[in-house]
């Protein structure tokens, strides 16, 4: 085919260059956006050589030329049409991709984060009465018997789940960048290897072992990444980059010897000389910014760091903030910096509150309540991470509250007497002014709560930018059935279990992509309902298998089990036929998990988007354990 | 137009993973590549139709090749059919 010829007559036959806005292509199509569709002669269009349709969709004129054509005719194109890619409408679309990259950022946060919450709820809400007990009995404001059992053990647990935080974080990263959790575990621990020095420790006293590195090259400070985030998350993409290229590369026979090996050895050597100080020098250039910031006069310093303070803890910086504090009390005799921090945390924590108070989805209010409440006591990571930054405006809410407590704390020149101690029993570390303690707790939850309340969440919006958990059991969302193309295309959750991406899937076939994009789920009942409304396009003789088209053309395939084929049958039952049309939520089939692990086999079903190559990406978001109907896929 | 007749060998019959190797198969070439078994047609890189065909071990199917490629996807086809299928 003459490439070149094919994208001069399409050229002509749209209206030539006063008639074209942009150009661009997905895996099959031309995309053209058209000034004005009277001047382009479509049927002509269609008539070209190589050209297999043409409609008009999403505001485009798409012309399917089909894999490795299209690219080529798109190329030919831009130099025919002269179209360049800096045309205003390309900016505009780069500017809402350059957005789109802090949203999935954020989304893969609170992926990574959601499934490890339970862990670090329940030790933060023991860690903050923990703490506070610690500093009233050696304070003497209560008489306690700390040598009993369950207070020693209290303290042991209540600070485990974020002393081994990064473990945590790396084995969930790791499952939702698609690598080896096991692994990811690995990196987490090398990260707090308990040779290295105590992150915690550095700020009190100082450095104590450096290391040569890159063949003397240079030196890096040999500490721990305790209370770290970003790092950790970072070194966990590099080794599932490394460990997803390896596994392409090394033969089947070195695979598990090599890959496991050169990964954790190549991101491990990786992480201690170059993420993690280049991490250090950020964090130190940050504290030295917020040190002279809140030496700012009239508050102003205060107010900025207070909004500051929760992305800061995103960051994972607020553990050098002893330093500050410490720093402070030699100077002053008292810390300034402690309300601040108080404020920031409980006014994070009243954003949490409102959205636990507002929501009527059970599953939202069950982890936002104990989360706010463990904030209340200045554990914030549940809090931010597993609620605020998931809807995103209530940490905004949450970020203003902090700014207007920690105004007013500064005005009021509110300094504790030590440190180790933020949010509600912060105040005994002010007992000096626990009036101005208690008005700046006020005005932090206060203006916080009432934000968010009234700007800050919305069930309906939360729904539509989350996950969807509205599935209450036996209770599915209705899915409005439209017609038209550029409508948000989801597929629901077809089976009730434990979600994993597509590499995962323990068959070949299935995890390679071949037969299209999408996850595998291990299921907890034996029932797949219609992820969407749509029409049964195949169900195979063994009954263990359902093609489904549905909106937007989405072919999807419901391939219950791995080889069950095998099965002839036998523990399947199909409840649709052929050309049956479903609704979303629609039972279709149900399977007996029990006789699938007798005869053998993996239980683990694959959901696949056949075409997925026709769509510009298919986006798996949600993993992990998944209701019926819960989304767990968009696909645009 | 070119086309062969095959009997699958293939104990699933083209079920999942050998229609899926068979749609990225087919989409290398131009031609259009069709499989008939009994009358009903199936284009090989629709995967969702191929699976429709329920294509058993011991069917015979008809593979019909068509386009500017055909002679050498044809004989790459059946080629990919016997090693494969």
């Amino acid at each position: 085919m003459d490439y070149r010829k094919v994208a001069e007559q399409i050229y002509e036959k749209v209206g030539k260059k006063e008639n074209l806005v942009s150009a661009a292509h997905c895996a099959t199509r031309l995309r053209l956006v058209i000034a004005d569709n009277n001047k382009c002669d479509s049927k002509a269009v269609e008539e070209i050589e190589g050209v297999k349709g043409v409609f008009f969709a999403s505001g485009q004129l798409q012309i399917i030329l089909g894999t490795g054509t299209v690219n080529k005719v798109y190329d030919e194109f831009l130099q025919v049409s002269g179209l360049s890619a800096a045309t205003k409408a390309e900016v505009k679309q780069a500017a809402a991709a350059q957005q789109n990259v802090f949203k999935r950022a954020i989304k893969t946060l609170g992926d990574i984060f959601v499934p490890i919450i339970p862990a670090i709820v329940a030790s933060g809400f023991l860690m903050g009465i923990m703490e506070a007990l610690n500093f009233m009995v050696n304070n003497g404001f209560v008489a306690l018997d700390t040598s009993s059992s369950i207070f020693v053990f209290a303290n042991l647990f209540s600070n485990v789940a974020y002393v081994f935080l990064p473990i945590l974080i790396a084995y969930s990263a790791a499952k939702a960048f698609g690598g080896n959790p096991y692994l990811g575990a690995v990196i987490g621990m090398l990260m707090i290897h308990p040779n290295l020095q105590n992150a915690w420790t550095v700020a009190t006293e100082g450095v104590q072992v450096k290391q040569s590195v890159w063949f003397g090259l240079y030196e890096i400070d040999l500490i721990g990444y305790q209370g770290h985030v970003i790092p950790v998350i970072i070194a966990v993409w590099v080794m599932c980059f490394i460990e997803k290229k390896l596994h392409k590369i090394v033969p089947e026979m070195f695979d598990l010897f090599v890959t496991p090996l050169v990964s954790v050895f190549v991101t491990g050597y990786l992480t201690y000389s170059v993420i993690g100080p280049l991490f250090v020098v950020v964090e130190n250039g940050i504290i030295d910014g917020i040190q002279w910031l809140i030496a700012l006069p009239l508050g102003i310093g205060s107010f900025i760091m207070g909004a500051f303070y929760a992305p800061t803890v995103v960051a994972g910086i607020h553990h050098m903030y002893t330093i500050i504090d410490v720093g402070q009390l030699a100077k002053y005799g008292v810390t300034y910096w402690l309300p601040l921090a108080s404020a920031a945390n409980l006014a994070q924590g009243a954003a949490t509150l409102a959205v636990a108070v507002k929501t009527k989805n059970a599953r939202t209010k069950s982890m936002a309540l104990p989360s706010a409440f463990s904030a209340f006591m200045g554990i914030t990571e549940p809090a931010i991470f597993g609620v605020n930054m998931r809807y995103f405006k209530p940490f905004v809410c949450g970020c203003i509250g902090g700014a207007c407590g920690a105004l007013f704390a500064s005005i009021t020149q509110l300094g504790a007497s030590g440190t180790g101690v933020t949010g509600l029993f912060g105040i005994l570390l002010c007992l000096n002014m626990p009036v101005q303690y208690i008005l700046m707790m006020t005005i932090s939850i206060g203006v916080s709560f009432a934000l968010t309340w009234m700007f800050g969440y919305k069930d309906e919006e939360a729904q539509a930018s989350s996950a969807s958990e509205n599935s209450v059991e036996g209770e599915y969302p209705v899915i409005e059935e439209t017609a038209q193309e550029n409508v948000e295309k989801v597929i629901f959750a077809p089976i009730q279990g434990n979600v994993i991406p597509r590499e995962n899937i323990p068959d070949e076939t299935f995890a390679s992509g071949v037969l299209g994009d999408g996850v595998g789920i291990e299921p907890e009942t034996g029932e797949v309902v219609a992820p969407f409304d749509g029409e049964i396009s195949s169900v195979t003789e063994t009954r263990h298998a359902i093609g489904i088209t549905g909106p937007g053309g989405m072919e999807l395939l419901i391939h219950v089990g791995v080889d069950t084929v095998k099965m002839n049958g036998d523990g399947f039952t199909v409840l649709v036929s052929e050309g049956d049309k479903v609704k979303a939520g629609q039972k279709l089939m149900t399977f007996d998990i029990s006789k699938i692990k007798a005869a053998g086999y993996s239980t683990t079903s694959a959901v696949l988007l056949t075409n997925s190559d026709d769509y510009q990406s298919c986006n798996v978001v949600k993993t992990g354990k998944s209701k019926h109907m819960e989304k767990i896929i968009t696909v645009e | 137009m070119k086309n062969f007749n095959y009997v699958i060998k293939d104990e699933v019959g083209i079920h999942a993973r050998p229609a899926g190797i068979l749609v990225k198969e087919a989409k290398k070439y131009q031609s259009k590549i069709v499989i008939v078994k009994d009358g009903k047609k199936a284009e090989a890189t629709k995967l969702m139709a191929l699976m429709g065909l329920g294509v058993k071990c011991g069917d015979e199917v008809t593979v019909e090749v068509s386009g500017e490629d055909e002679d050498t996807a044809s004989q790459e086809i059946k080629a990919f059919f016997e090693n494969n299928l």
